[in-house]
């Protein structure tokens, strides 16, 4: 067992969450230690080496003071909770409503709904950080909205690194949507700089009953030291529709997994994902939309581009079940490479056992059109500016496609400055 | 203004300018005719400085420059603009935001002062409605999704707002209809002053019952082989230009 | 023939034969005296034996790959005979009427004979029965063109430093597991020479067999065009109907030196297994090629047969500008199931590929498009295009596509699509209101599907892959 994997058991020890998790804890770290750790074999972390982790050392995680207020944040009314290297910081949060709790508060009721559904969807048996974050479960949110209730305003999930030392960052949080339930939830991940090296493990499950309604966006917007592990597991029951938003600058290693299930027949899932890796970073993202019943849809988009040594890994599967007959599904995957020693490695898979559907999937990797760059160029914008301007309007379908402007407003300085650029340029935008 | 001497130019490999001159004053209209083949977008492209064409001999000489050691966003700088045949589409890129970064870049090399948004909003909705194209377009990826005369209209968009001192069409004719065709020439006849010069490349004489040139040349086997004034054009019009071959040899 | 024979043909496996000759056979079981056997009984000399037993140890330590999307009981390698061979074959017969005649029904049988198959569009048969070459005709007239097409027995004996210069140069004694139980047991197979700035004057073509009772077939092929050369190989498949699963592990490998030009076309027709799923031919090849400067090799491949099908024909694009295609029909019907596609290693500059991929899956069987396309760091300028269709015919198959693209080259340029469809009611609809039966209106729709492979079909292959298509088919609809 590895220099990490032996820590991170020492640290779930040392959890003091209430006795009613304690079940789960020692079943993450039962299933944390008897996973192999990934190799180049492993078909899932194939194009991601996990080597250098396997030797991290940690430290307990620890609450220091942080000035908070420089950390850049979506300008929009919300319920705001902020965890500090994984630890809940009550000063830097808004006061709670009624729906959201935190895991270790939780009541006889709600404790008995996160022993229903908690780990139920980001199965530990399959998803070896998945293991890692129920064996250290303590921190996190429950998130349960009643049938036919909606929340004013969105959930903010804000996680921050920060610190000299590697400490293990591990929240997990449990949505549950009753019938006709409706919530927006945008979890966003910062650093402190660029030397910060967290482990940051965070796993999100949304549990989506009949008509309910999620809009939810992931924001990787770490510095370059830190390796984040995590995924978003969601369910969705009958005419339910999932609206999911991914964003990744590039870490040390951003590694996200993202599995949908289509329970009940009708639903949909509509998932578009931006990747910007430069430098030394690396993004990875596995997505899994799981069609189980008939007439389901589905559609997903994910574009990147990966400049300087960076590199990108998408993997995304279509599973559509025997007897989920009329599914509709369609999978993008667009890739743009603008260096000599940059990669991509890209898989879109399909696995279908029944006949009476329509699906497809794409996947290109190129490099900047020349046509595109002479006819700016004629236009007297230079080279360097019309590569910026072609490479953001490779994303910038997905990005105005966001529906919270609240989110692209937010969105559109940090990708300038991904770019190397100052914001003004996109200004037009706006 | 513009002097082209003995220019040679090949694409992979082929010859195709085997030796051009043109010489083009302030204010002046010249038409380029000339069978497919003989080299006639070519010249849009190695003056625009197109890097697949390679310059094998001659000189350019454009507002007192050599046009030629020039990188292409620098030649549209000193007031150089092509008309493209076929405008690329470039998805995601707003027309918008295309057009003011691209009226800013040669604003600024023209050490004249940078519109503000509100001033620039407001040129580009004038010109847009001179073109006639819906203002809509001004929202969308650059010719994304434009039929052929829409993108030709928004070709004489980007030549209004950029104000060059020498436009090169480069069969703008080709794919129009007559109403489109019309908005057009209205508007490259909107903007010929005693300074400004055009070089209209087209196939057909038509194009020049709506833009007047004061003088008509004959391209063929890379050279110029005849040159006139505007009723050659007729007279192409009406022999075709195999009347011409003994020329070429 | 009668023509109530000729409808059992039709209605049950087209090659379910099985001859009765007399062969010399090795026990079963596999260890280093089964390969020193087999190596002395062909007369090899001492580097080819030494080069077998290096296969064998590596093999040893090898693990079966686990990663295909197949589900099947691994074999018995300790349960398989490693050698037989026709024992009226200990002389070989010097012409046609020297065969034996037993054989030679056999392929009447299945509809090749062998007098037609000499006078026919000029095509050259290196026929393999079982594992040693039977007979190889029109060798004067392609001798006349200086190109050898032998077994890889008689190449091994009369041209060795060919043989030693490239067996292995491709697909490598250890490449996996499969080519490596290949490489220590390898029967026989087919050798092909082009030299030069020849054009090889007719199709070359071999047409397997497999016919003794756990016989597992190991046939290695190994193909050189030299510079400028350029040849087109036919391959097709039958075998006899049988209960035990049957194990075959070739290895084909390709040479395609600076501009020459390898087009390898393949009708797959091996048993498949009865409606239960029960008996098949388990078929695990590694076929590869390299090209060279400006070369080029074309994989088409018509697949119906086969209970599990583990293959993957490749390019390895070494040279600049060089160009790899593969055109692929794979068909699954009852409970075959496929695993297959293609490998493209972009690693010279402006190389070029193709990938036409077409899957139809009908009863319970399960078809998988694998490929891999790689841009090494240097393939600057390179392409690659790939389309991958999938049919399902029947809503208890499954059809899949898992497309390996990696990229390290930003002036690369890759572009994949994937779809999946049905045979639509409506198109049934119409081909039955203007008279056509279910199965004749799915053949014909299935056909259409898979008409961009087939064009690549040499013309009498296209024919019979149409066919071929339309029996494999049979009870998979009404």
């Amino acid at each position: 067992m590895g220099v990490l994997q032996t820590r991170v058991l020492e640290l779930a020890e040392q959890q003091s969450a209430p006795d009613w998790l304690s079940g789960l804890r020692e079943q993450g770290a039962e299933r944390f230690a008897a996973t192999p750790w990934p190799t180049r074999r492993t078909e899932h972390w194939k194009y991601t080496p996990l080597a250098g982790l396997a030797k991290k050392v940690l430290t307990p995680s620890e609450t220091s003071s942080v000035d908070f207020q420089s950390v850049a944040s979506v300008q929009s009314p919300a319920y705001r909770l902020v965890f500090v290297n994984g630890v809940f910081a009550e000063s830097l949060s808004d006061s709670l409503p009624a729906e959201i709790t935190l895991l270790a508060s939780a009541n006889a009721e709600q404790s008995a709904l996160i022993q229903q559904h908690l780990g139920r969807l980001a199965d530990s048996r399959e998803h070896l950080f998945a293991a890692l974050s129920e064996s250290t479960l303590e921190q996190g949110a429950l998130i349960y909205v009643q049938a036919g209730q909606q929340l004013d305003k969105p959930i903010y999930l804000l996680n921050y690194s920060t610190g000299d030392a590697a400490q293990l960052s591990s929240t997990r949080h449990l949505v549950v949507l009753g019938e006709g339930a409706e919530a927006e939830i945008i979890e966003q991940f910062n650093t402190d700089s660029d030397q910060q090296n967290n482990l940051v493990a965070s796993y999100t499950e949304i549990v989506m009953a009949a008509n309910a309604k999620c809009k939810h966006y992931r924001l990787n917007l770490e510095g370059e030291g830190i390796t984040h592990v995590g995924g978003v597991f969601v369910e969705l029951g009958r005419d339910a529709q999932f609206n999911g938003f991914a964003f990744a600058k590039g870490a040390e290693l951003i590694r996200n997994d993202y599995v949908l299930t289509h329970r009940g027949s009708g639903a949909h899932v509509d998932l578009n994902g931006v990747y910007l890796p430069r430098g030394k970073q690396v993004v990875d993202y596995h997505t899994n939309i799981q069609h189980c019943v008939p007439h389901c849809t589905s559609s997903e988009v994910f574009r990147g581009i990966i400049g300087d040594r960076a590199k990108a890994v998408f993997n995304g599967r279509i599973h559509i079940h025997q007897d989920a007959q009329k599914t509709l599904a369609e999978l993008s995957n667009k890739n743009l490479l603008t260096s000599n020693k940059a990669e991509v490695d890209t898989k879109p898979e399909l696995e279908i056992y029944a006949d009476d559907v329509r699906c497809a999937h794409g996947a290109t990797v190129a490099q900047l059109d020349d046509e595109s760059l002479y006819y700016l160029q004629t236009r007297g914008i230079d080279k360097d500016q019309a590569q910026i301007m072609i490479s953001f309007g490779f994303i910038n379908e997905l990005i105005q496609g966001i529906e919270n402007s609240a989110v692209v407003d937010f969105l559109l300085p940090i990708i300038a400055q991904q770019f190397g650029r100052s914001e003004s340029l996109l200004q037009m935008e706006a | 203004m513009l002097t082209i001497d003995k220019l040679c130019a090949r694409v992979e490999e082929k010859e195709i300018l085997k030796g051009l001159n043109l010489t083009v004053k302030p204010g002046e209209v010249h038409a380029i005719m000339g069978p497919n083949g003989a080299g006639k977008s070519t010249l849009g492209s190695v003056l625009a400085g197109r890097e697949a064409f390679e310059v094998t001999g001659g000189s350019v000489t454009f507002n007192q420059q050599n046009l030629l050691e020039l990188d292409v966003e620098a030649r549209a700088h000193l007031g150089l603009f092509l008309a493209f045949q076929y405008p690329v589409e470039i998805p995601g890129v707003s027309n918008m935001e295309f057009l003011k970064a691209s009226v800013d870049a040669v604003r600024k090399a023209q050490d004249k002062s940078e519109l503000s948004s509100v001033e620039f909003m407001k040129m580009a909705r004038e010109a847009s409605k001179q073109v006639k194209l819906d203002q809509a377009f001004l929202k969308r990826g650059v010719n994304e999704g434009f039929s052929g005369g829409e993108k030709k209209r928004n070709e004489i968009l980007q030549m209004m707002l950029l104000e060059p001192s020498l436009c090169i069409l480069d069969e703008t004719d080709s794919g129009l209809d007559i109403d489109a065709l019309q908005t057009v020439a209205d508007g490259v006849n909107a903007m010929r002053d005693t300074e400004r010069s055009f070089i209209v490349v087209t196939h057909y004489q038509r194009l020049l019952d709506y833009i007047v040139p004061d003088y008509v040349h004959v391209l063929a086997d890379g050279k110029i082989v005849k040159s006139g004034d505007k009723s050659l054009a007729k007279e192409l019009e009406a022999k075709g230009y195999g009347w011409l071959e003994g020329e070429v040899a | 023939m009668s023509e109530q024979v000729e409808h059992l043909i039709r209605k049950d496996y087209a090659a379910g034969f099985h001859t009765a000759i007399d062969t010399e056979t090795l026990p079963p079981g596999l260890n280093e005296d089964v390969v020193r056997f087999i190596s002395a009984k062909k007369k090899e000399p001492e580097w080819l034996l030494e080069w077998r037993l290096q296969a064998f140890r590596a093999w040893q330590e090898m693990e079966e790959p686990d990663w295909a999307h197949l589900n099947y009981t691994a074999p018995d390698y300790q349960a398989i005979s490693y050698f037989s061979t026709p024992k009226s074959m200990e002389d070989r017969p010097q012409s046609l009427d020297e065969v034996d005649p037993k054989l030679l029904e056999t392929y009447e049988k299945l509809g090749i004979p062998l007098h037609e198959q000499e006078m026919l569009a000029g095509v050259a048969m290196d026929v393999v029965f079982d594992s040693v070459s039977v007979v190889t005709t029109f060798r004067e007239k392609l001798a006349e063109a200086g190109v050898l097409f032998c077994s890889i027995s008689e190449a091994v004996e009369k041209y060795p430093e060919l043989v030693k210069k490239y067996l292995g140069s491709v697909v490598p004694q250890k490449d996996n597991y499969f080519a490596a139980l290949n490489s220590a047991v390898f029967s026989d197979g087919s050798f092909v020479y082009i030299p030069k700035g020849v054009r090889c004057p007719m199709e070359l073509s071999t047409y397997f067999r497999i016919n003794e009772q756990n016989t597992g077939q190991f046939e290695r092929t190994l193909i050189i065009a030299e510079e400028g050369s350029h040849v087109s190989y036919l391959e097709g498949c039958t075998a006899p109907m049988r209960d035990e699963n049957q194990l075959h592990a070739a290895v084909v490998e390709l040479v395609a030196n600076d501009n020459a030009e390898i087009k390898y076309s393949t009708v797959q027709n091996w048993y498949p297994g009865d409606e239960e799923g029960k008996g098949g031919i388990y078929n695990f090849v590694t076929k590869r090629g390299v090209c060279h400067t400006s070369a080029k090799i074309s994989w088409t491949q018509v697949e119906t047969g086969s209970a599990v099908t583990w293959k993957y024909p490749s390019c390895v694009l070494r040279g600049d500008n060089s160009v790899g295609e593969f055109y692929s029909v794979a068909l699954t019907n009852n409970y075959q199931q496929a695993d297959t596609g293609t490998k493209m290693i972009h690693i010279g500059k402006n190389t070029r590929s193709t990938i036409i991929s077409k899957g139809i899956s009908a009863g319970k069987s399960q078809n998988v498009y694998r490929g891999l396309v790689r841009m090494n760091p240097g393939a600057d300028g390179a392409r690659n295009y790939t389309q991958c269709d999938s049919l399902l015919i029947g809503d208890r198959c499954g059809a899949h596509t898992f497309p390996y693209i990696e990229s390290k080259n930003p002036s690369a340029v890759i572009e994949h699509e994937a779809t999946t469809s049905k045979v639509s009611d409506d198109q049934m609809f119409l081909c039955q209101q203007r008279g056509l039966d279910p199965e004749k209106a799915v053949s014909m729709i299935v056909n259409g599907f898979c008409r961009e492979v087939f064009k690549e079909l040499p013309m009498e292959f296209a024919v019979e892959a149409g066919k071929l298509l339309e029996v494999s088919l049979e009870g998979s609809v009404g």
